[in-house]
């Protein structure tokens, strides 16, 4: 836990991409600061600021100015090693076009961010399973990606998401590639995490899913906060 | 043991899975590094064999002696032999004779007969005869009691089938006699000298049949204290009132040394050869890597998102050029024991007509050539791995959301690698003027290497160049799939320009191969007709095969000098010498009579202000290879030990000579007459004063003199006939080196195949937008082609500077370094004329699958998994 309680705090919080001779402004000047346990939406157009911010949450991203701490890791100044054990253990992502490994099985892909943090398969193997049968995926665990339907592809991604049980979920637009009953499925897990596991889920989205489930509401605008709810 | 399984565990689900879908593609790259494995290590076992052969040959011949007492150039009086024993020095002393002997038969094949003192030689060499073959239990006692008997080995007597008791005609080079065969010895010791070629008979017998009364060829010498070669020159000093002028003692380990360092020489230079295919190989490791990065970029950022670490990440990707590398060489061991067959019959004998005579009729698996070819195998997979790895472990984990930055790291990186392939092939220039290390031109391998890597490495920067130049050429010429397909060259980036690199490398060698043989062929064939001049050569019965070491028969000699007076002889007499541990030939000729008739191919030294004074004897000419290997220059004094002679004249000259047992020192044999001794001549070349209108007829008529006057127990050979077998003994040496060539060749065009089929796959969503966009099936197939061929034809042209360049190395550095010779450097310009566009079909014909590749399955299915 951060000072006053925080777990993530950004101060002037500043990303600028260089393509060519002009600066692109991804994230610019941004104050932010999310207790453990809410359920944050980031809302915004394309081009917002979205997808940077939680790159720059997970660690994929560093920032060009500012400060960003999560969980006590000063992300800003870490070492590449530090990153890579933040992202194993503070963060789980879910992402929008579901980024599982196509020649790994359900039940690998959901074992995997434990297995690159050392865990021995069979330790990790028995959680997996117990993920798996809570995301109603058990009967699936030996298909490869491309056997599943959509609402599939993103519940693995949740339960590889979940494997190392982190502090942190992060959903950059979790429903973009579902169906609208598929898209309600996932975003009622999320929240369902939010509540009955007290973990700290912010989501990047353009749909209004998960709008009821929101602790607090951030509209991002040109990479800045445009309003807050 | 977590960490390894859990490595392990990863790598299965995300390489091994991978390469499982795609198993053509690494079944191609498998199949090129186990041709490259195979040549590299059936080349290697070959060499070895012939080398083993030649070692053991030697061994079993000088047995367990301490020291030789032999004359250089001559024969050491038999006389001295109970002398020696007396000194308190010498436990044991066994007189040795050999030369080769043909049994009755033309077609039959010379062997070696050593002629000892069965009794004396005990202590020194091991040999049993077969029970029951030899008469007696004691075969040497039969040996001493029965003149002219022999003991054959038993596979020389299985494959002619001789048994004990049969009469054999032998011929020597001045006589014949019949033997009869006392036994047939067991395949141990003595029984296995010369590959099992061997008969043994008493040293008397031996004396009786060549006519050297009173001379053995050694006195091989156990001594009671043990021995050092500073103690052999202290016992040499002591000997001194003993030992007539010029005799000396030399260690066992020296015999043999200067043939065994011509066949390393040879095994370094085939072996540097035969990785040319392992290298080649390389670029497909590197290829197939490369594009499991490029392709699967995306999910490495998600293994990188979820945390796996950039070490994790290379560690996969260098694992997969391993695997491949494995792969390749356990293919290799059935392909290698096909290669090798071939290679062993084509490299003995090549061995037998460059350096010495061996006979191998097996090879034997060695533990370290395998272990070789393994560890080279996989060292080269695993450096081929190393930049497509680290390109991996770059990937950002952010990119599981962006793949935005990736182009402009391409374009960065091909002009890093400009500046520092030119670098390398800059670093050529220095490297070749280095000095070779222990007779090995390391540098100039370093050299070649260089040019190798700085070009392949160029391949990217001159891709976008040449892209970029023949775009708009391209345009009017060709229509728009022809331009689509000059930018695609321009920005194909790394991965395809450095595939092209296997292109390169291997038209790189073929040119330079290509310009070296011609050279070689060139100046042996300038050498020939200026040096190997005469129309008819005549020497005793078998001189040739024992390197005309012994003056021609009296019959011979005293019959040539009643000849017709229409041709003009020279005759010469050669010396097999020794300076340091190498071999030479001290060339004793009528340098008058030769210089009116032929001429020397010149290196250093001016011929006509020269020929006076060689004419004279003032001095000597010495060849390129003793000059190399010596470091004499024209102006120094050569020295030598003639029989009993201290010979020191100065150096006129150095000239060419490509004769087969080193190098060669010339010397007019009237003033060697005159300064020491006459040493009379072991061969003759005939030349007629005035070319005759029949010329056949006059030499017909020639040899029919010459049998009349001299008998029939002779060698002749006409001029032409020589000039022509040595032309074809050369051809038929570089039969190996060119069956590597089509092998490295063979696996270029595996790379073709591979780099322009992973094109196509990874492209197909692009044809299918082309599709959609309104072009023709036959129009992206144009393009396809288009590419394929300006591909091609830029390795091509890469290709062939780097070959320029390398056959300059190969010429000036490595030959010169490892073998002392050089050539005139001579391009064959029809030869690359012809071979070249063939290169591109046959690099276009690889291509073929790729181009079929496209719309195998219906645009509309494709664009539907898209």
């Amino acid at each position: 836990m951060t000072d006053g309680n925080f777990l993530i705090q950004a101060h002037q919080l500043t990303r600028i991409y260089p393509m060519g001779r002009t600066d692109v402004i991804g994230i610019n000047r941004l104050d932010l600061e999310i207790a453990p346990g809410e359920l944050v939406v980031i809302k915004g157009n394309s081009g917002s600021g979205k997808s940077t911010l939680l790159s720059l949450l997970a660690g994929l991203d560093r920032p060009t100015g500012g400060g960003l701490t999560v969980a006590g890791v000063d992300l800003a100044a870490a070492t590449e090693s530090l990153l890579t054990r933040y992202r194993r253990s503070v963060i789980g992502m879910v992402f929008q076009n579901f980024n599982l490994l196509p020649t790994l099985t359900v039940m690998e892909n959901a074992c995997l961010p434990a297995l690159l943090a050392g865990t021995a398969y069979e330790q990790v193997a028995g959680k997996a399973v117990d993920l798996l049968r809570w995301l109603g995926l058990e009967h699936r665990k030996d298909h490869l990606p491309s056997q599943l339907s959509g609402g599939e592809l993103q519940r693995t991604a949740i339960a590889r998401a979940l494997i190392n049980q982190p502090q942190i979920i992060l959903a950059d637009e979790p429903t973009g590639n579902l169906d609208s009953r598929n898209g309600k499925a996932v975003v009622e897990l999320l929240a369902g995490l939010n509540r009955d596991r007290q973990r700290t889920v912010i989501i990047a989205t353009h749909s209004n899913l998960a709008d009821p489930h929101a602790t607090c509401m951030i509209h991002l605008k040109d990479g800045e906060i445009a309003g807050r709810a | 043991m977590r960490p390894i399984a859990l490595f392990f565990r990863l790598f299965v689900w995300f390489s091994w899975r991978h390469f499982m879908k795609h198993r053509v593609r690494a079944l191609i790259v498998v199949a090129g590094i186990a041709l490259g494995a195979s040549v590299f290590t059936s080349v290697r076992l070959s060499v070895h064999a012939s080398l083993n052969s030649f070692t053991k040959s030697i061994d079993l011949i000088t047995g367990r002696s301490d020291a030789v007492l032999s004359l250089p150039g001559g024969r050491v009086p038999e006389d001295l032999l109970p002398a020696v024993l007396q000194q308190p020095e010498v436990s044991h002393a066994s007189a040795l004779m050999t030369t080769y002997v043909k049994a009755a038969g033309d077609e039959m094949e010379p062997f070696l007969l050593i002629g000892f003192d069965p009794l004396s030689d005990r202590p020194f060499r091991d040999w049993e005869a077969q029970r029951g073959t030899a008469g007696s239990d004691s075969p040497w006692l039969g040996l001493m009691a029965d003149p002219f008997t022999v003991l054959l080995s038993e596979p020389l007597a299985r494959r002619h089938g001789w048994q004990a008791g049969d009469n054999l005609t032998l011929a020597h080079d001045r006589d014949h006699a019949i033997f009869r065969v006392l036994g047939i010895l067991k395949p141990e010791g003595l029984g296995l000298a010369e590959g099992g070629r061997v008969a043994l008979t008493d040293v008397a017998t031996f004396q009786e049949f060549s006519g050297l009364h009173g001379v053995v060829d050694r006195i091989d010498l156990k001594l009671t204290a043990a021995v050092s070669p500073v103690s052999l020159e202290e016992l040499g000093r002591q000997w001194a009132d003993l030992l007539p002028e010029g005799l000396q003692i030399t260690s066992p380990s020296e015999a043999g040394e200067s043939g065994r360092s011509m066949i390393r020489a040879y095994q370094l230079n085939l072996s540097i050869l035969s990785f040319a295919s392992l290298f080649v190989g390389m670029f497909l490791v590197y290829s197939l890597v490369a594009l499991n990065a490029a392709s699967r970029r995306h999910e490495l950022a998600v293994m990188r998102a979820t945390g796996a670490s950039p070490g994790l990440v290379f560690a996969l990707f260098l694992t997969e050029g391993v695997l491949l590398g494995a792969g390749g060489w356990l293919a290799a061991i059935p392909l290698s024991g096909l290669l090798v067959s071939y290679m062993l019959r084509g490299v003995s004998q090549t061995i037998s007509t460059l350096f010495v005579r061996v006979h191998v009729d097996t090879v034997f698996l060695q533990p370290w050539e395998v272990l070789l070819s393994f560890g080279v195998t996989l060292l080269i997979s695993l450096l081929a791995a190393v930049q497509p790895a680290r390109e991996a472990m770059l990937v950002e984990a952010g990119e599981a959301l962006t793949t935005a930055r990736l182009q402009r790291s391409r374009k960065d990186s091909a002009g890093k690698m400009a500046g520092v392939s030119l670098a390398l092939i800059g670093a050529a220039v220095p490297l070749s003027r280095l000095p070779a290390v222990a007779g090995i031109p390391l540098a100039g391998y370093v050299a070649i290497l260089s040019l190798f890597v700085g070009f392949a490495m160029l391949a990217p920067w001159g891709l976008q160049r040449f892209g970029a130049t023949v775009s708009p050429m391209l345009n009017r010429l060709a229509g728009v799939p022809a331009t689509l397909a000059g930018r695609y060259v321009r920005d194909s980036g790394t991965r395809t320009a450095i595939s092209v690199g296997a292109l390169i490398t291997a038209v790189s060698l073929f040119t330079a191969l290509v310009i070296m043989v011609h050279s070689f062929r060139e100046t042996v064939q300038l050498w020939v007709h200026q040096t190997v001049s005469g129309d008819l050569f005549v020497a005793g019965k078998l001189s040739a095969v024992n390197h005309f070491r012994d003056p021609a028969p009296e019959r011979l000699r005293k019959g040539l000098l009643r000849l017709t007076a229409s041709v003009e002889p020279v005759r010469s007499r050669r010396f097999g010498l020794k300076t340091g541990n190498f071999d030479y030939e001290l060339d004793l000729l009528d340098l008058g009579s030769f210089l009116r008739h032929g001429r020397f191919v010149w290196v250093d030294g001016n011929p006509k202000a020269l020929q006076s004074r060689l004419i004279d004897g003032e001095g000597v000419l010495i060849s390129e290879v003793f000059a190399n290997r010596t470091g004499l220059e024209v102006g120094d004094r050569y020295v030598a030990q003639v029989e009993h002679f201290a010979v020191e004249l100065p150096v006129l000259g150095i000239v060419r000579d490509y004769r087969t047992r080193g190098g060669v020192v010339f010397y007019d044999r009237a003033a060697f007459t005159m300064r020491y001794a006459d040493p009379s001549w072991s061969t003759v070349r005939l030349f007629f004063r005035q070319r005759p209108e029949d010329f056949d007829a006059a030499l017909t008529a020639l040899r029919r003199e010459i049998i009349d006057r001299c008998g029939s127990h002779l060698e002749m050979v006409a001029g032409e006939e020589l000039r022509a077998a040595i032309l074809r003994i050369f051809d038929e040496t570089f039969t190996v080196t060119f069956v590597l060539l089509l092998i490295a060749l063979s696996i270029a065009a595996l790379g073709i195949t591979t780099t322009l089929a992973v094109q196509v796959l990874e492209r197909l969503p692009q044809f299918n937008t082309m599709i959609a966009v309104g072009a023709a099936v036959e129009q992206v197939r144009s393009m396809v082609f288009w590419e394929a061929l300006l591909l091609i034809t830029a390795g091509e042209i890469a290709g062939l500077m780097c070959g320029f360049l390398l056959s300059y190395l190969l010429i000036y550095v490595v030959n010169v370094q490892s073998f002392g010779w050089s050539f005139i450097y001579s391009v064959n310009w029809k030869a690359l004329a012809a071979s070249l566009p063939l290169i591109v079909g046959t690099a276009l014909l690889a291509a073929l699958p790729a181009i079929r590749l496209i719309f195998r399955q219906p645009p509309a299915i494709l664009l539907r998994d898209r």
